[in-house]
């Protein structure tokens, strides 16, 4: 497979519209990280992608082809919840998929629920939350699809066990396959992804490649001596992106010129003036609701 | 596909068997205990120790062993032929102790009693090997086929519970999902119902050489043993498909209910209050299975004519079943397939 396209995706449950206008398009070979804060729509929108809801309106097609039930032979998925079915064992639950997917190898997926730690026989209401992604994400990766879509993989899973989850999708990623996750682990995504989108309230506030994000914006940063001060304009620089302050700390997200609006700012009378490339949490926190990102984030029109 | 449905069907299974296998125990202990008052030794034992009576012992040419006791002083003459386990044939003969001359004719299982009177004596037949009608079997077999319908049915709604991920996700067209799911039922119902009958026929081969009757109304027991339990599935499929966020509570009250309507559709109808009752019980009733599973209607004499009218409407009854069988079963299928994660 290809590529999945989706186009104004829009789902809307009563008076909510949980996914609006969602457009994305998703090539093979990649590891791609969907974030959000909660109730960003990522998991309708996981949900759409694989027919479990029924999209308002718009289109998903999967090498331009509308989702079929043979296309499941192609994609597995990760629910955020566990789905096990409480009452059967861990090997049921591999026969269960070995009687319903060609290509579900047995063997592998006993060896991944090994590097698990986990007991086979055991049934699965005596399993623990990560235990329970544990056995989902062998069984997703025993699949040997083209396509697995994970949400929140490691949730649940100790550091060593979210570590092996990473190694697992990016060795996906290298055999051709795509990976398409959500992670409240911004971390994670950062050592994972190669490709982001981030969802707002519904909708895609941006997307792109992690490194190009990161490479296209720097943060200049000072502190003034006290809290009433100016800043001479610019905040209103077609170069700043937004401005944050708290109290005496200004943050300004620049495009272009970061070296010369930081000389801006120490002549405005900051001190302690650098020039800060961005994190994955930076560019997360900028790119949804400022309002809400952080408590003692401002918007730039508000800052001027 | 449908191997989560297959497993709990066997899982319920196992239950059936092993409480089978706990009536199939007592049924041996039983046996057991009462195997001295199975052999009529005993009893002609107890005889010969009256004044005066006369016992003789033979053997047929086919292999019976016959016994016959003469008591001149009580009149009174038995002949018991002990054919093993084909069962015993005995003749009593003895004065008549009451006024009636009727005949009479009991039946109860595979014993079979007949008293008829001429003049100052009655004659006693038993027979402890008549054919055993179907019809008791299946009654039986309906109860458990019935219980294990009421627990397994509804696979759509326990996938919605928490596993449409799991249900939705399987390279197969969700009509596909939903018959292969019914259909693992079906055929757990039917085996318990088999089960059954195979039980209680091996604890009757426990007494005696069974014969089993499958003509006339035993066969159409059969059928509607078979059918009419499989309607009542469909029927609770569909409620727990349309009502799937409470599918225990409808699993759960589904019997009573059905209790609860039939005693209402009895209410009889002196006030307006009792009538509307009435009137929306028997309703709901015709929607219900089991009313339709009647092998007696009383004739407009007001008398019963069992043969007769179970016969007359058995193929309307068995339609409204196979009916109620395929739009429940519709009903399922067409809500599962706008079923949302």
């Amino acid at each position: 497979m290809n590529t999945i396209t989706i186009s104004n995706l829009r789902k809307v449950y009563g008076s909510v519209a949980a996914v609006d206008g969602f457009s994305l398009e998703i090539q093979a070979s990649s590891v791609f990280g969907l974030l959000g804060p909660n109730g960003a729509g990522k998991t309708t929108a996981f949900k759409c992608m694989l027919g479990l809801a029924r999209p308002t309106s718009g289109e998903i097609l999967y090498d331009g082809r509308p989702l079929q039930p043979a296309t499941f032979e192609r994609i597995s998925y990760v629910p955020e919840r566990s789905v096990l079915y409480e009452w059967m064992t861990v090997n049921e639950h591999v026969e269960m998929n070995r009687r319903a997917f060609s290509s579900f190898d047995a063997g592998r997926a006993r060896e991944l629920l090994a590097q698990f730690n986990i007991d086979t026989h055991k049934r699965a209401r005596v399993l623990s939350k990560g235990m329970k992604t544990a056995v989902m994400v062998a069984l997703a990766f025993a699949r040997n699809t083209e396509v697995l879509i994970l949400d929140e993989p490691t949730a649940g899973l100790d550091p060593v066990n979210q570590r092996h989850v990473l190694s697992l999708m990016i060795n996906e990623a290298a055999k051709g396959n795509s990976v398409i996750f959500s992670s409240h682990q911004i971390g994670q995504v950062e050592r994972a992804a190669e490709h982001i989108a981030v969802m707002d309230r519904g909708r895609l506030v941006l997307e792109g490649l992690v490194d190009d994000l990161k490479a296209d914006r720097k943060i200049v940063e000072g502190i003034f001596p006290n809290v009433t001060y100016t800043l001479d304009g610019i905040a209103n620089d077609v170069r700043v992106a937004r401005a944050d302050r708290t109290e005496r700390i200004v943050r300004l997200v620049v495009t272009e010129g970061a070296d010369e609006i930081a000389a801006r700012l120490s002549r405005a009378g900051a001190a302690g003036v650098r020039v800060l490339d961005l994190n994955l949490e930076d560019i997360f926190l900028y790119a949804v609701s400022p309002a809400t990102a952080t408590a003692d984030v401002v918007a730039k029109e508000s800052s001027s | 596909m449908n191997y989560v449905e297959w497993l709990r069907v066997r899982n319920w299974l196992k239950i059936t068997a092993i409480v089978l296998g706990v009536f199939l125990v007592l049924a041996i202990v039983l046996r057991i205990s009462v195997s001295r008052y199975m052999s009529p030794d005993a009893w002609v034992h107890e005889s010969m120790m009256h004044p005066g009576v006369k016992v003789t012992h033979t053997t047929l040419p086919d292999g019976t062993q016959r016994t016959i006791l003469d008591d001149p002083a009580e009149s009174t003459r038995a002949i018991i032929d002990d054919r093993g386990y084909a069962g015993k044939h005995i003749v009593i003969t003895e004065p008549s102790s009451r006024a009636q001359h009727e005949s009479s004719h009991i039946n109860v299982g595979s014993i079979q009693v007949f008293e008829s009177h001429q003049g100052k004596m009655t004659t006693t037949v038993v027979d402890t090997n008549g054919a055993v009608p179907m019809l008791y079997y299946m009654a039986i077999a309906d109860i458990v086929a019935i219980l294990v319908a009421t627990i397994l049915a509804a696979p759509l709604a326990r996938e919605v519970d928490g596993h449409l991920e799991i249900a939705l996700t399987k390279p197969i067209p969700r009509a596909r999902f939903a018959l292969g799911a019914m259909g693992a039922d079906v055929v757990g119902i039917i085996a318990a119902s088999c089960l059954t009958v195979v039980a209680f026929y091996i604890c009757q081969l426990l007494f005696e050489s069974a014969r089993l009757d499958f003509s006339g109304i035993n066969s159409r027991a059969i059928a509607m043993g078979i059918a009419c339990p499989l309607a009542w599935y469909a029927m609770l499929c569909a409620l727990t498909t349309w009502f799937n966020r409470s599918y225990i509570a409808v699993l759960v009250s589904a019997i009573p209910g059905v209790i609860i309507v039939g005693i209402l559709t009895i209410i009889h109808p002196n006030n307006v209050v009792a009538l509307f009752v009435h009137d929306v019980a028997w309703g709901i009733s015709r929607l219900i299975p089991f009313s339709y599973v009647s092998f007696a209607e009383p004739t407009s004499h007001g008398t019963i004519n069992y043969e007769a009218s179970a016969a007359s409407s058995f193929g309307f009854r068995m339609a409204i079943q196979v009916m109620f069988f395929v739009v429940y079963s519709a009903l399922a299928i067409w809500k599962w397939q706008r079923v949302e994660a």
